[in-house]
């Protein structure tokens, strides 16, 4: 009987913890699912609207107060920007320097890496910290100095020039990234290359590289965005349209007198696109590249 | 036997990567400091502090460097508190969690200059959305000057950035959730915990290396920050929004005050090196 009754409370009990938790479930579900449409409106907003312009006329671009959708959607705007304007150039300008910067630093990264991942030398743990610190030395500093330097050698205003300075920007992430990853691949792999015969340069390039894969093509598509984002050095390191960057040429239509909306957001949509692609498939990659070690320490 | 050989391996991998990094950055950076002391690019090469001096009498440096602490205060810690609150909505069991997950990361995903253009666009006070809706939703025309107003300006332009820096924030937190062991969670409901001591006392703290590394890399690349203003307001209206990176480059390549504008450089230096020490300490330590 007591014993009886003491199983019922329970059952009651539970149930209440039960409905309890039903209830906070529903108002945290509640809140989820406002904040995620307060994300999807603010994120994407900034988007549709760079979109609809891109589509309008230039006439109605100016036209107050502001349209929201297109009235009659064109593809004017792109065109001009395609076939009229030098943008096309500064695409291309933009690839060449921005692949060029992203290879360099990914493979001195991939090299460096291996070095600290696999090998204890003096002075590692403080060339490590070096590395890293030259991050927190702003572009802005370097300028002046590497605009003088690249004067003097002849190297201003050309491709080489460029992908030098970015790799300020790439190298540093480069090698602890092709660090972190190299750290993931078990020692003994490598080791077993050494024993067979291998030189460290050879169990390198024929064991480690393979199964890093990934994780390098994920260094080098990082690089790349970096690069192909910055403004400071294209505008430093470059003059007339020869070998203007995407960036450069975008920022040059704002300071103009009149602002040509449709033909600028069209231009920004191009210029985004291979960002949005190649961020939006390597996420995962990137996180753990930057994070390397955070989650398991 | 193998030993002093393998020493030598390792720096010898990473000495391509070091040398290029003392050519193209440490090489400029200590020419910089050089001459902020001395013009070495001029006849006279005398040591001075005449620049430093100037600086600290210089009421506009002041005034930029207040505005860099407000953006990067300001940025970083709207980044921090938006990041967490959706990552933690993104660690829910949601439908097409990728497709929120996609919508959530994509403004991270396009250049600072980019956003810069578009959200000038929409802040335009004609043209620009922004007063347009809220004229549609009962604000009579206002005619907003949010990037020329004096006031107005550095939050415009902080909110804006916050647009597109919270989501690198996210990504990473998200990443840190999703690694915390669910066990923890039963464990804890077993115990009867409620869901905010659940999240001060699980959460949180297993979020705590992850949320170093964003908040670092964050202030880091804040400091740094250039195109997103260059391209909203280029510093202005007068000196509301001209963070460092933008004084500086003025002063170097509008003035040409190459001395000058390195002191300012080596200022900013100090207080990103000083800033950071931690973090690199903490990396250099797990690595």
């Amino acid at each position: 009987m007591n014993q009886e009754l003491q199983a019922t409370t329970m059952t009651g009990k539970k149930l209440q913890v039960a409905a309890v938790a039903r209830r906070r479930l529903r108002t945290t579900t509640v809140l989820t699912w406002l904040i995620l449409i307060g994300v999807c409106l603010f994120n994407l907003l900034p988007f549709v609207f760079m979109l609809f312009t891109s589509l309008k006329t230039e006439k109605e671009a100016y036209t107050i107060p502001p349209t929201f959708w297109p009235e009659n959607p064109t593809l004017d705007a792109y065109a001009q920007v395609i076939i009229w304007s030098d943008f096309p150039r500064y695409f291309l300008n933009s690839t060449i320097v921005s692949v060029g910067a992203a290879i360099l630093s990914t493979l001195l990264g991939a090299l460096a890496g291996y070095g600290f991942s696999r090998f204890n030398f003096r002075g590692r743990g403080s060339y490590l910290g070096l590395v890293l610190a030259t991050q927190m030395l702003p572009g802005v500093l370097l300028v002046g100095p590497y605009f003088k330097m690249l004067v003097a050698v002849g190297l201003y205003n050309t491709y080489l020039g460029l992908i030098l300075a970015f790799t300020t920007i790439t190298l540093p992430f480069s090698v602890w990234m092709m660090k972190g990853f190299i750290d993931t691949v078990p020692e003994e792999m490598d080791q077993a290359a050494l024993v067979d015969g291998c030189t460290p340069l050879g169990s390198f390039v024929r064991v480690v590289l393979p199964v890093i894969g990934p994780g390098m093509v994920a260094t080098i598509v990082f690089a790349f965005l970096l690069a192909w984002g910055d403004l400071l050095w294209a505008l430093v390191l470059t003059s007339g349209d020869e070998n203007a960057l995407v960036t450069l040429g975008l920022s040059r239509l704002v300071t103009q007198f009149r602002i040509i909306w449709p033909q600028l957001m069209a231009g920004s949509i191009i210029a985004s696109i291979p960002c949005m692609v190649l961020y939006l498939a390597l996420q995962d990659y990137l996180v753990k590249g930057l994070t390397a070690g955070a989650v398991k320490g | 036997m193998s030993r002093p050989i393998r020493l030598n391996t390792g720096f010898a991998f990473a000495l391509p990567g070091l040398l290029l990094l003392l050519l193209v950055l440490g090489f400029p950076a200590v020419l910089a400091v050089a001459n902020s002391f001395t013009p070495i690019w001029s006849e006279a090469k005398t040591f001075t502090l005449e620049n430093y001096i100037k600086l600290q009498q210089d009421k506009q440096f002041w005034e930029s460097l207040w505005v860099t602490i407000v953006f990067v205060a300001g940025t970083v810690s709207l980044h921090m508190v938006f990041g967490l609150v959706v990552a933690l909505a993104l660690n829910t069991e949601i439908k097409f969690p990728w497709l929120f997950r996609i919508i959530a990361i994509v403004p991270w995903t396009i250049p600072d200059v980019i956003s810069g253009l578009v959200w000038r666009h929409m802040y335009d006070p004609t043209g620009g959305i922004i007063n347009h809706f809220l004229d549609q939703i009962g604000l009579q025309n206002p005619y907003i000057e949010w990037l020329a107003a004096p006031d107005l300006a550095l939050p415009s332009v902080i909110f804006a950035d916050v647009w597109r820096g919270y989501p690198f924030v996210m990504l990473i937190l998200l990443a840190g959730l999703q690694a915390i062991p669910r066990e923890l969670y039963e464990a804890a409901r077993v115990d009867g915990a409620s869901k905010l001591q659940e999240f001060r006392n699980i959460t949180l703290p297993s979020l705590s290396s992850m949320f170093q590394i964003a908040f670092a890399l964050d202030v880091i690349w804040q400091f740094r920050r250039f195109g997103l203003v260059y391209n909203m307001t280029a510093g202005g209206p007068g000196n509301a929004t001209d963070i460092l990176p933008l004084a500086i480059y003025r002063q170097y390549f509008k003035y040409f005050n190459f001395e000058y504008a390195s002191a300012m450089a080596v200022v900013l230096a100090v207080i990103m090196i000083v800033v950071s020490i931690p973090y690199v300490r903490m990396m250099v330590k797990r690595a």
